[in-house]
């Protein structure tokens, strides 16, 4: 019905009485910039679960690149392409920046099970690692342990381990939270500069980086998708002044 | 671009050279050897010592490396102990086969209970595994017609390769066969360690929800490691039975549980060499403060808690954390 990499037929998803996510039907296709908007509790993060698998639907469906992935795990999702960035930092902290990319590299190239072989002689795990950290202009940071990077620059590492899944789609849950505006043009750039073959759904608050990102755009108000289109489109609709900008410019 | 090429350089170097060995890794084998020749009338306890540090080293591959926490790892041992003493109570005497055997059959417990307990996490984990243990202690109690409850069974081996005999009066062959398996198990570990296998476990323990969330199947790993570790902490078990030649329900006591992890929280978790330091520091003092104070009170267990005290106040990485902080301090005034 359409190349979409990945959609979604009327997914729904109740916590006891609750429903947080009610009839969301969307999709991205390939080299997507798609952002979701919305106020607190609008089900934002929900929704980035549902579609990582951290959470199963309470009915609906999902589909990448047209095959149903409703009842896969996270871990087989993301073997089939679907990444994800955290809102708060999920980070293997005690770690060197280069030993958290190697472990995400390992795993897609379905290495981390070997017991026998130095995990030095991954040759190629190494390069790809070395690749994205030059990419994200982490490599000055490679043996620094993640805990002691600034904010920020955690951030990035979040991104690296993402990136270094070779996504198909990724999706960015709020990447410029809690970064200071120091900093923040370091991530907003690096968003900016993501291949772009790979479809990109970011959830965020800031309006500044939704603007400046996504071509495209969703409203999430109480679980449902209330308003989509263009940025201009959503700027402009009355419904969403109403509901979420025009509560913006009252504060 | 020169500083950004040197940095790369060095994150390859430091990838690819880690798993190396350390002229520092020598030392424990030396000493064992040494301990051997000059203080020939310590073998038995050393003997206990070597057994307790495959006994602790495989704790930690669980506790250490894959952050699963378990006062339950006499389970393991106690099993590997009884497949050994009644192999050789049913004519199956060679303690080569009860190794092989005692291993097997822990590895099946760890897969059958690892697959159920490795669900939970945390202190129902801590738990569980405590209970069946406590279980597995009880069957072996009531069971006392194949165990031989508190009495134990009394074996024989037969000669390792019809050749060498495990004597019991001066553990010569005991001492030299029980630091072969320590070494043959410490290069295994060390191996998974350094392998991509063993740095996917160090994932699991930094953050488990982010291995999940980059396509790891951590449930199905954790199972995996709790079985290896099942099966070298049923080595142990055999190879404490072996050199006594008698097996009783103490191989399942809980305490012994508490014990080992008492052990590798002193020498430090997560860091191979740990075990050892732990195992040796905690047999030698319980053994000192015996002579010394006697056991007609519990003085060692006094004397132990307050090594743990001043150890999780004061060397939060355990003894060898204290080593590496020296060797570290060095390094810097070499440089």
């Amino acid at each position: 019905m359409s190349d979409a990499v990945l959609e979604t037929k009327n997914l729904n998803k109740n916590f006891g009485a609750l429903a947080v996510a009610q009839d969301i039907n969307f999709s991205l296709n390939p080299g997507a910039r798609h952002a979701i908007i919305g106020p607190n509790g609008a089900g934002k993060t929900t929704l980035v679960n549902l579609l990582t698998g951290v959470l199963r639907p309470s009915a609906g469906a999902i589909f990448l690149s047209g095959e149903d992935i409703t009842t896969m795990s996270e871990n087989e999702r993301v073997k089939h392409g679907i990444a994800r960035t955290f809102q708060i930092n999920t980070l293997f902290m005690g770690l060197t920046v280069i030993d958290n990319l190697y472990l995400a590299i390992a795993e897609r190239f379905g290495g981390a099970t070997e017991m026998f072989r130095p995990a030095g002689h991954h040759i190629k795990v190494q390069e790809q690692a070395l690749h994205i950290l030059t990419t994200l202009k982490l490599e000055e940071n490679s043996l620094t342990v993640v805990r002691e990077l600034s904010y920020g620059r955690q951030r990035l590492v979040e991104l690296a381990i993402a990136l270094a899944l070779d996504p198909k789609v990724l999706l960015l849950d709020e990447p410029a939270a809690g970064v200071p505006s120091t900093e923040s043009h370091i991530i907003l750039d690096a968003v900016d500069n993501l291949p772009e073959d790979i479809a990109i759904l970011i959830i965020e608050h800031d309006m500044d980086v939704v603007f400046r990102f996504a071509k495209r755009i969703s409203v999430l108000v109480r679980g449902s998708i209330m308003a989509e289109g263009e940025p201009e489109e959503i700027a402009t609709n009355p419904e969403v002044q109403a509901v979420y900008l025009g509560e913006a410019d009252h504060v | 671009m020169v500083p950004n090429h040197s940095s790369a350089a060095k994150a390859v170097n430091y990838l690819q050279t880690r798993h190396r060995f350390h002229w520092g890794e020598a030392i424990p084998w030396i000493l064992a050897i040494l301990v051997f020749y000059f203080l020939p009338g310590y073998r038995l306890l050393a003997t206990q010592i070597l057994v307790m540090i495959i006994f602790a080293l495989s704790l930690d591959l669980i506790v250490g490396y894959a952050g699963i926490i378990s006062l339950g790892h006499t389970a393991f041992f106690g099993t590997g102990a009884y497949i050994t003493a009644l192999l050789a109570t049913n004519n199956i005497p060679d303690p080569i086969i009860g190794l092989i055997a005692a291993a097997f059959g822990a590895a099946i417990l760890g897969f059958l209970s690892g697959w159920v307990l490795l669900r939970t996490t945390g202190l129902t984990l801590l738990v569980l595994t405590m209970a069946v243990t406590i279980m597995l202690a009880e069957l072996a109690n009531d069971f006392d017609e194949i165990t031989g409850g508190f009495d134990g069974i009394n074996f024989t081996n037969s000669d390792i390769f019809g050749l060498i005999e495990l004597d019991q009066l001066w553990y010569s062959s005991s001492y030299i066969y029980v630091l072969i398996v320590l070494f043959l198990s410490f290069l295994f570990i060390r191996t998974i360690i350094y392998a991509p296998f063993g740095r996917m476990l160090i994932g699991i323990r930094e953050n488990p929800r982010r291995m999940s969330a980059i396509g790891t199947p951590v449930h199905q790993r954790q199972v995996i490691v709790y079985v290896v570790s099942a099966a070298i902490a049923g080595i142990a078990g055999a190879l404490w039975v072996q050199v006594q030649g008698n097996v009783t329900t103490e191989v399942y006591a809980f305490e012994l549980s508490g014990d080992v992890l008492i052990m590798l929280i002193l020498g430090g978790t997560g860091r191979l060499y740990g075990a050892f330091l732990g195992a040796t520091v905690f047999k030698i003092l319980e053994n000192v403060t015996e002579q010394v104070l006697g056991t007609d009170q519990p003085y060692w267990q006094f004397a132990i808690g307050l090594v743990l005290i001043l150890t999780v106040l004061f060397a939060r990485r355990g003894l060898f954390g204290i080593f590496e902080d020296l060797g570290n301090k060095w390094k810097e005034r070499g440089q």
